[in-house]
């Protein structure tokens, strides 16, 4: 072909060449060896920089170090930080996954990303039957796990420094659960309320407890969520909304039926505000019966709308 | 516009191309394209590229080696330095372990199958953590799934949220997914003459009718849960920077945030319940702006409740069972 070089075709050679080679190149040595880069010395730098920035986006780990006398800077990329590890994944296990990949919507072409790796696009239906989308905080947090590195970042306003024990979906939303040691307890937080960028410290950082669930330590129901003195709350709920109070209360309540249909539901409260929510969720269909200064509160918030 | 993402889907893919070929001398070009999900015209443009790949000194025998059977058996030489894909990224492998942990936890999956042995080795392989992905089993999924898979028409005694009712309803079920934390069941709903979403744990009973129905072309998937409908009324809302998660959780048409912070969201609310849930909520850190005839929605909704708080503490009027009596 006597076209000059395509893009991608620099790039793979770019790659190869760093893959190949025992020793560091430098970025002269490199542009030298690889054909397509232009003669200026300007314009080759700037393109070496994108093709660089192109491989490293990819996550292809170009290693650098100084050589030689003046010590410049040498790119390799050393194939067993390059090579996937063989999986052993059977053609059963890889069908499986295509199929994963297809039926899950994450939000990303991340998933279409590692199927190509193991050799293969999404098979199946092609409609998703699940979705649960990714935020981007997961992968670093998924990142950190692996390396067993501690990290920092913004949740609700404060600052948090946790050791990621690990990730857990729950009712459509991915919590981070792990060891928080500001606060010298186990923690979950959602991933989505993480603000900002993801900190994370040295690999080997900690260790995580065999067999951690993370999936044990996600409080899921709002009402529980607070430091406020446990209470014991009796509602009374009209016989059609029964079901839909114990939806909202997921079960977490005791409950009689009276002869009327009527039911009344008993629930542990430590979050009054998140309380106040699931009963105003019920409109005019619940009515707190006790104790007062919970029944109080609601009356004097609805007040203040109805005085509006 | 930068070239920057075409270029590096190609890289991607030929990377991915080459040593899957290495492993696999003589597979047709049909094939591999069906596999990778590509046209041959692509393939074919992409190994060209491949025979122009090469190591120092580049001669002849230094760039990799693409040779074609008389069927089209496509077999790659000279190829030691892409043996390998390159290692998933972080944001991959978090993708297939939550993926294929997702679909695992929908009922009815074989939790001994292959999708769960190539889990435990990806997780052994990169010494992640076992993602724990729970999805709800609301007690009508299975029925509703057997429907869409048979095409049966069924009978519903569903609770509506917006309208804040329990009625009883036709449905052609078309579609069940799994999103934003519950199960969705998209059908063709005979009371209202429309496609509908219905959440499966709000079906309180499910009655088999016998009748099948032509499954319908439809559009209805996971991205629909919220799709306004065209008579559904336009809201504006301030508010206040503590209820601005609602902007987040919430399909807005638009977003404007003025300079004391509070934030002023147009959305499309279908039904007046679903809005009096909100309000009440949300107290005074939200506002109704328009309609005119909705800015009271929240005071009257108060004043209802409040009926139900003046029969004293202990014996608070409640309605019993109007089926009953």
């Amino acid at each position: 072909m006597a076209d000059a070089p395509s893009r991608v075709e620099r790039v793979l050679n770019l790659l190869a060449l760093l893959l190949d080679t025992r020793v560091p190149l430098t970025r002269d040595e490199i542009v030298r060896e690889v054909s397509g880069y232009p003669p200026q010395q300007s314009a080759y730098r700037r393109a070496f920089e994108r093709d660089k920035e192109i491989l490293r986006g990819m996550g292809v780990p170009i290693t650098t170090r100084p050589v030689g006398d003046a010590g410049e800077t040498g790119y390799i990329v050393h194939p067993d930080d390059y090579y996937l590890p063989d999986l052993g994944l059977t053609p059963e296990e890889t069908a499986a996954l295509r199929v994963a990949v297809g039926a899950v919507s994450l939000g990303s072409g991340a998933g279409e990303g590692a199927l190509m790796k193991l050799g293969g696009a999404v098979a199946g239906a092609g409609t998703p039957i699940a979705s649960l989308p990714l935020v981007p905080a997961l992968a670093t947090l998924f990142e950190a796990f692996r390396r067993r590195a501690v990290v920092t970042f913004r949740h609700r306003g404060a600052s948090r420094t946790v050791e990621p024990w690990g990730l857990t979906s729950k009712r459509g939303h991915w919590y981070l659960v792990g060891w928080d040691r500001d606060r010298g307890a186990i923690r979950a937080f959602r991933a989505d309320r993480i603000e900002g960028d993801v900190e994370v410290g040295p690999a080997g950082g900690f260790d995580p407890p065999a067999d951690f669930r993370p999936d044990d330590h996600v409080e899921d129901r709002p009402w529980m969520l607070g430091d406020d003195e446990p209470v014991t709350v009796r509602l009374l709920v009209d016989a059609d909304h029964a079901d839909r109070a114990l939806e909202l209360l997921r079960g977490d309540a005791k409950t009689v039926t009276r002869p009327d249909g009527a039911v009344e539901v008993e629930v542990t409260v430590t979050n009054r505000a998140a309380f106040r929510s699931v009963v105003l969720d019920l409109l005019d269909h619940a009515v707190v019966c006790s104790p007062p200064d919970v029944r109080d509160d609601v009356v004097a918030w609805l007040e203040r709308i109805a005085a509006r | 516009m930068s070239p920057r993402p075409v270029a590096e889907t190609e890289i991607q893919r030929i990377l991915a191309l080459v040593p899957w070929i290495v492993g696999h001398p003589g597979t047709t070009k049909d094939a591999i394209a069906r596999r990778f999900g590509i046209s041959v015209a692509q393939l074919e443009r992409d190994l060209a590229l491949v025979c122009m790949i090469g190591v120092p000194p580049y001669s002849p025998g230094d760039y990799l080696d693409v040779e074609e059977g008389p069927q089209g058996e496509v077999t790659i030489r000279m190829a030691d330095t892409f043996r390998r894909p390159l290692r998933l990224s972080p944001a991959e492998g978090l993708a297939l372990l939550a993926a294929g942990r997702a679909l695992l936890a929908v009922p009815g999956s074989d939790p001994d199958g292959p999708l769960a042995t190539a889990l435990g080795k990806l997780e052994r392989a990169l010494g992640v953590p076992d993602l724990v992905v729970e999805v709800a089993r609301p007690p009508h999924l299975d029925a509703v799934r057997d429907a869409v898979a048979r095409h049966e028409r069924v009978e519903i005694d569903y609770w509506s949220a917006g309208r804040d009712e329990l009625a009883t309803r036709r449905i052609d079920p078309a579609v069940v997914f799994f999103a934003l934390g519950a199960w969705y069941v998209g059908a063709y709903c005979h009371r209202a003459g429309a496609e509908r979403m219905f959440r499966v744990d709000r079906i309180r009973a499910l009655r088999p009718t016998g009748e099948r129905f032509t499954p319908p072309e439809t559009r209805l998937g996971p991205g629909e849960v919220y799709s306004p409908a065209p008579g559904d009324a336009r809201v504006t809302l301030r508010l206040a920077p503590a209820a601005a998660w609602v902007a987040e959780h919430h399909p807005t048409e638009s977003v404007t945030e003025r300079p004391d912070g509070h934030l002023d969201v147009v959305l499309t609310v279908s039904e007046r319940g679903w809005l009096e849930r909100l309000l009440l909520r949300l107290g005074d850190d939200a506002a109704v702006l328009e309609p005119p005839q909705w800015r009271d929605a929240a005071a009257e909704a108060a004043r209802r409740v409040l009926a139900r708080y003046t029969g004293g503490p202990d014996e608070p009027r409640i309605r019993g069972r109007r089926a009953e009596g």
